[in-house]
């Protein structure tokens, strides 16, 4: 071996260790950027909050605040008349906010008239967001002005005109409950589709023309791309469940349908792998036994194919929840605290494609949100590898 | 296929000891089968009806919209919303291919390097690793690739672009969605790549190495020539998917409304981000020139897709 | 993240400015120029104010070297960059910079208000013509909505989102037995707004707290430009799937846009912007012109702009 040949030979393996460094590269990025930017927003409450904050507006039946001279010490400013704490703080799409830290249980914040609906009473809670006091006698106090002002104000007039608050909003708790209804219905119209053709390719279909053919079908339906997927939707699925009285749009049912044909190919094709694997001579004893065809499959095949339908599962809920343009379409775009089968909603992709296009962009709401995708996709990946090593250990014990 | 049935499926029949309870199964499952089968002609007849709408009706009074028009305009819209139906998608054509030309300048190389260190090259353990990493790449959702391309790409396009003296929108441009989609056809290549340079026959390698070549020099000059019909193929399906993809695209794409886009810091805009463009708020002929870009869709992937097929076939001949 | 590059950035600016010594303002200085990215309605509205309105959305014709900041990054660095020139929204401004008069108008709200002070635009609202609403019900409720808009509550949302509201004289609360509608639930109801996407902040806010005030009405903001404010409320998309009940404008209304009924538009508030400098500055009054020119990059130094 040459000299020149060695240096080239060094110099051809460091460009393949770059390659992958670059691939390694870019995975690090992604992940570094989506830990990063969406960490600080999880919380418990971003998984059962609202999306869309509810408003009120109340004024306090009294001025009165026994035993408010709290002396601990408090999260931002603290009103001795009214019994509140307030602090500066941010929201989820990073608005400034002042929320509330502290409600002291004499506080007449408790028991405010709702100045919407006259007979009614409603009270101020910890977290809330107060937006603006409202004054007869002095200028309302707003949260451009800050927590600090906003105490000041209460303390120093007389009668407070009207308080506003809101939740906090900004919560998934709707797209969490599209992405668990979409995964269930979906799965439960592409599981038994997929696998009861996977075991006609791979147990009864005979070799000719018309088996080549519809495996070709099938395997064409990978290449489409899932935006070509939501048009299908609108032209056949939506159509179909308003036929059915089902829906007046856009609505999960048709949402469900569509996925589970994006399914299919998938489901169909890990499924046949799996049954392929399994030896002949299961088949045979259970045959020699006596049993017929339906038999077998029923109690001998399917049971043996179980990890491997377990991996179609996987592979097939890691679709569901990271897709994002065929469900634009055939789902919507806007998202919804009640979620309603009939009704369009969000799944958490498509949540992060809603907040990604708002004028102004939230990055970090969407970073959290991708945050909780990859991190079920990890698990889903486990998952998968698990199940390919049960069905190796289970073959070489056979063979 | 299985040795019970061989022998009738060879006579190309149904399986002849089928009882009454089996061949109700047997045809139940055909049926099922045909069904599955049977999307991905709905597909093409659904869309495909609806598409070529806008082009043979009048479009309630608006008129009829060209299809020479259509395939070569430089323009989106000439005139206003909802009342002209002079579309064109033409440019499109041509961004949407450059770019994912461009893309595969970035991925190609980074991929099959990668799957050469992970098959051939790298120890064991390191291996593993690169292996787990291609797969978790894999698995990211597109939207999740858009987000850090508006995240991370944008800002420093935008930088870049600045720093050149040049004008960037904001960093959307034709190099981000380049990015992203290189990011994005990766992890593709790279698999079906690994595979194919692993199931080079092992003969072939030996014999290059008794012929006194270097490992290095091997794997390169013969075991990756040997593996070119397989790299294709990843390159294939990584096109198609690039072709298709959608979300990611428009979120760093900006959205021109006329073209050819062949700037790399100018913004652009693709067949499919085209389509999501302004969803919320559109109807008639406006919406249903969607589907008119969705069968162009169709026809773009189909006509790349048996183009490369031929080349594939071109390039496999090569070299025996 | 920001907070910390912020304060990176001007401590950086502090010890450049120390270094150059503190012994009172050398105008033979260039002056560093600040403004908002392109994105920002604010800038929309400074640049044409000043007659730049090319420089709106290309930051390529602003002189070289010019810092993009937020509203507050702007201000805090007019704290410390002595030879610094930057913009922000009248609500924003407060006595640790120097605010400039523009034109020898002081920027101030009455002035806003009387109409003398001229780095301004409005923000309008049209209506659906009167004899044009889908229902009786949503008409109502729309009418409701701009007397919500006009009173101190509406006003405080305005002031708070930075713009400037009209004065008013009196709360919903007092007005709100004459919209009976808004007794009723109405939460079947959908009171669709648009137009000019730089009201977009203040439009939902206003949409979010009115809700909840009449009966939960779903309220939908969909902006895409002033230009729409008319177009889908009165003009040739009012019927289509876009139409809209409210569009706002945040320009004046012209053309035949004027040839409405007066009754279905009006005013809801100004969006004053201010020139704002190092309170060492000797600078007290600039021109659009002078503005233009040292956006621009025409004026080199302060002691162009003095003289």
């Amino acid at each position: 071996m040459g000299k020149p040949q060695k240096v080239k030979d060094i110099f051809m393996k460091t460009i393949t260790y770059l390659g992958s460094g670059f691939s390694l590269l870019f995975l690090t990025i992604t992940m570094i950027f989506i830990f990063s930017n969406g960490f600080g927003l999880i919380s418990f409450g971003l998984f059962t909050g609202d999306y869309h904050a509810k408003y009120y507006a109340g004024r306090p039946a009294s001025v009165e605040c026994e035993g408010c001279e709290v002396t601990d010490e408090l999260k931002g400013y603290y009103s001795s008349v009214y019994g509140i704490a307030l602090y500066d703080d941010f929201d989820r799409a990073g608005n400034v906010v002042i929320k509330v830290s502290y409600v002291h249980e004499n506080s007449p914040l408790l028991n405010m008239l709702d100045t919407n609906n006259p007979n009614q009473s409603i009270s101020l809670k910890v977290d809330d967001v107060v937006t603006r006091v409202a004054f007869f006698d002095q200028p309302s106090a707003l949260t451009r002005n800050g927590a600090s002002m906003m105490i000041q104000s209460m303390d120093q007039s007389t009668e407070i005109r009207e308080l506003t608050f809101s939740t906090l909003g900004g919560g998934i708790r709707g797209s969490l409950i599209t992405t668990l209804y979409l995964i269930g219905m979906s799965l439960a119209l592409a599981l038994p589709i997929g696998i009861l053709t996977a075991i006609y390719f791979s147990e009864f279909a005979p070799v000719n023309r018309l088996t080549n053919l519809l495996r070709s079908f099938i395997e064409t339906l990978t290449g489409v791309p899932s935006i070509i997927y939501g048009l299908l939707g609108i032209t056949l699925f939506i159509p179909i469940t308003v036929r059915l009285n089902l829906s007046q749009g856009a609505n999960l049912f048709a949402g469900a349908m569509t996925m589970a044909v994006i399914l299919l190919p998938v489901v169909i094709r890990t499924t046949e792998e799996t049954l392929k694997s399994i030896p002949n001579s299961y088949r045979h004893a259970s045959l020699a036994l006596g049993a017929n065809y339906t038999q077998t499959v029923k109690k001998v095949v399917l049971p043996n194919a179980l990890p491997g339908i377990m991996t179609a599962t996987f592979l097939a809920v890691g679709r569901i929840i990271g897709e994002s343009a065929a469900l634009i379409f055939v789902l919507g775009t806007a998202v919804k605290d009640t979620v309603r089968v009939n009704e369009s909603s969000t799944t958490l992709a498509v949540h992060i494609w809603t907040v990604m296009t708002d004028e102004p962009s939230n990055i970090e709401l969407a970073s959290s949100i991708a945050f909780i995708i990859l991190i079920i996709v990890l698990i889903l990946n486990i998952g998968v590898k698990y199940m390919s090593y049960l069905i190796n250990k289970k073959l070489r014990g056979v063979v | 296929m299985l040795d019970v049935w061989k022998k009738t499926q060879r006579n190309n029949e149904r399986p002849r000891m089928l009882g009454r309870n089996d061949k109700i199964l047997y045809k139940l499952l055909l049926l099922i089968t045909i069904i599955s089968a049977s999307f991905v002609i709905l597909i093409a007849v659904f869309i495909t009806l609806r598409g070529i709408l806008p082009f043979i009706t009048d479009n309630s009074g608006l008129g009829s919209v060209d299809l020479w028009n259509f395939f070569t305009d430089t323009v989106w819209l000439r005139g206003q919303t909802f009342v002209s139906t002079a579309y064109g998608a033409g440019f499109l054509i041509l961004n949407t291919l450059y770019i994912v030309f461009l893309s595969l300048l970035i991925s190609f190389p980074i991929s099959v390097f990668t799957a050469v260190f992970i098959a051939k090259i790298a120890p064991e353990k390191l291996a593993y690793l690169m292996r787990t990493a291609v797969e978790m790449m894999a698995s990211i959702p597109s939207i999740v690739y858009g987000l850090v391309g508006a995240g991370v790409v944008l800002p420093i396009i935008y930088n870049t672009a600045r720093s050149l003296g040049t004008h960037s929108s904001g960093g959307n441009s034709t190099l981000a969605v380049v990015i992203v989609l290189a990011f994005m056809s990766i992890p593709t290549i790279t698999a079906v790549s690994e595979v194919s340079i692993r199931n080079v026959d092992e003969n072939l390698e030996k014999a290059s190495l008794a012929l006194g070549a270097s490992n290095i020099q091997t794997q390169f000059k013969v075991v990756l020539i040997a593996a070119k019909s397989g790299i294709f193929a990843g390159v294939i399906l990584a096109v198609g998917r690039a072709l298709g993809e959608a979300t990611a695209v428009s979120l760093v794409a900006g959205n021109s409304r006329s073209g050819p886009n062949f700037g790399l810091f100018d913004i652009t805009s693709t067949i499919t981000s085209t389509m999501l463009q302004g969803l919320k708020e559109t109807q008639g002929i406006d919406y249903d020139i969607r589907f008119s870009l969705g069968v162009l869709l169709m026809v773009v992937i189909v006509i790349t897709n048996v183009l490369l097929n031929l080349v594939k076939r071109k390039v496999g001949k090569l070299h025996g | 993240m920001k907070k910390i590059i912020v304060l990176l950035v001007l401590i950086a600016i502090g010890f450049v400015t120390l270094g150059c010594g503190n012994d009172g303002f050398d105008s033979s200085q260039r002056p560093s120029v600040y403004t908002r990215d392109t994105t920002s309605g604010t800038r929309d509205g400074f640049m044409k104010g000043i007659g730049f309105g090319d420089a709106a959305a290309n930051d390529s014709l602003l002189v070289d070297g010019f810092a993009t900041r937020d509203n507050n990054a702007i201000m805090q660095a007019m704290t410390i960059d002595e030879y610094g020139i930057g913009y922000i929204s009248l609500a924003s401004l407060n006595d640790t910079v120097k605010g400039v008069n523009f034109n020898g108008v002081e920027p101030t709200v009455e002035n806003v208000i009387n109409d003398t002070y001229d780095l301004k635009r409005p923000f309008m609202y049209m209506l659906r013509a009167n004899d044009d609403w889908e229902s009786q019900e949503i008409k109502e409720i729309a009418h409701a909505f701009i007397a919500f808009l006009h009173s101190i509550d509406g006003g405080d949302i305005i002031n708070d989102q930075g713009a400037v509201a009209l004065p008013s004289n009196y709360t919903w609360e007092s007005v709100r037995d004459t919209h009976p509608i808004c007794q009723g639930d109405n939460s079947a109801l959908t009171l669709r707004f648009g137009g000019s996407d730089s009201i977009q902040r203040i439009a939902e806010a206003l949409s979010a707290e009115f809700s909840p005030r009449c009966g939960n009405v779903v309220t939908e903001n969909d902006h895409t430009g002033s230009g729409d404010a008319f177009r889908r409320t009165q003009g040739d998309q009012k019927d289509q799937v876009v139409g809209k009940h409210i569009g706002y404008a945040s320009r004046p209304f012209r053309g035949d846009e004027l040839n409405t009924p007066d009754d279905t538009r009006g005013q809801l508030a100004w969006d004053a912007i201010v020139v704002i400098i190092h309170k060492d500055n000797p600078v007290d009054s600039l021109t659009a012109e002078q503005i233009k020119r040292i956006y621009s990059g025409e004026y080199e130094t302060w002691e162009d702009v003095i003289e």
